[in-house]
């Protein structure tokens, strides 16, 4: 799935996907999976019918049967999967694009990534846009 | 009239959680997990080996078509942060439907969030009253193996944040009603860090 749908991925980005910008920037899995419900639900259910959910099952069964499955769901899915990277892209990158914040407004907080996220939550207005967007990025507020 | 209603049950039997589609349920918001479940205060020591072998361990002691008594260890978990969520899944199954998708989804962001980073949760799953008791707890037990296996692979969840326990029908919702819709439920537990 990953590999043939990488393509697909590709594709998304250099805006051949069709799907139109209709998506933000990052996504969440709940708003990842909503999308694909609606496109995909329909070759789920006729294809994937006794596949679970876990263990990226539904990713491998929608593959398998990539000749069959819609266009739409192709299509979305290549966006959904760019949008969900930029997201994992994003909270890797949180700590080190709020390196000067978390020096600023969190040094003396109890170490371990939680609890320097959640100082920068609660210190919104004094965070710099640069690192309030990359929290917002990443989903974590 | 019992064997009737009985028969009947047999039917629709094991339908755990909820097989059809909720009605006018307002919309679930990843933030309304999130605030259910922070903020934990109570340092708890509840294990999930303890609380599987005791649901199994009241079947044994208590038989009878209902659980009659309460699980010792039910006291303590209601006082922890919690949400009770519906996923429907196939009849007999423990496959997830794919309307609930979303409501997975929904669990794992805000899992993913720091407010509940590091921390512990049961994903617990209830039956109704109907069908035989030693059923229920398996079908429910595979059914919180599939949520949690969806959660840890799927949506990226640290496996060590989540532990899954089918309780059957041995600790009901509303034990006057044993039958009821309202005790098929999935209760994720916030039990500290």
């Amino acid at each position: 799935m990953i590999r043939a749908f990488a393509i697909l991925a590709v594709m998304a980005l250099l805006g051949i996907s069709g799907s139109g910008g209709a998506f933000a920037q990052t996504i969440g899995f709940a708003d990842a999976i909503k999308i694909l419900h609606s496109s995909c639900g329909a070759d789920i259910e006729k294809y994937c019918k006794n596949v679970n959910l876990g263990n990226n099952r539904i990713q491998q069964c929608l593959q398998k049967n990539e000749a069959n499955v819609s266009d739409q769901c192709k299509a979305d899915y290549a966006g959904v999967y760019v949008m969900l990277q930029k997201r994992f892209a994003a909270q890797e990158a949180v700590t080190k694009v709020c390196d000067r914040d978390i020096q600023q407004l969190c040094k003396l907080v109890k170490q371990g990534k939680g609890h320097v996220l959640n100082c920068l939550l609660k210190a919104e207005p004094s965070v710099s846009d640069k690192c309030n967007q990359a929290i917002t990025d990443a989903g974590y507020r | 009239m019992k064997k009737i209603a009985f028969t009947a049950a047999g039917a629709i039997a094991l339908a755990l959680f909820s097989q059809t589609a909720a009605t006018g349920q307002t919309k679930l918001s990843r933030n309304e997990i999130i605030n259910s479940l922070r903020d934990a205060e109570v340092q708890v020591k509840v294990n999930a080996d303890d609380l599987r072998a005791q649901a199994l361990q009241n079947i044994k002691q208590h038989p009878g078509d209902n659980a009659t008594t309460s699980l010792p260890l039910s006291e303590q978990l209601a006082k922890l942060r919690q949400f009770n969520v519906e996923i429907t899944f196939d009849f007999d199954s423990d496959r997830i439907r794919p309307e609930s998708y979303e409501t997975i989804g929904l669990i794992a962001d805000a899992l993913h969030t720091p407010y509940l980073w590091g921390q512990t949760f049961f994903v617990v799953g209830h039956t109704d009253a109907k069908g035989k008791r030693e059923y229920n707890l398996e079908l429910s037990q595979r059914r919180a193996n599939a949520i949690r296996e969806a959660l840890v692979t799927t949506f990226r969840v640290p496996e060590g944040q989540l532990e899954a326990v089918g309780l059957g029908e041995e600790d009901l919702r509303d034990p006057q009603k044993p039958d009821s819709e309202i005790n098929r439920r999935v209760q994720l537990i916030n039990v500290g860090f």
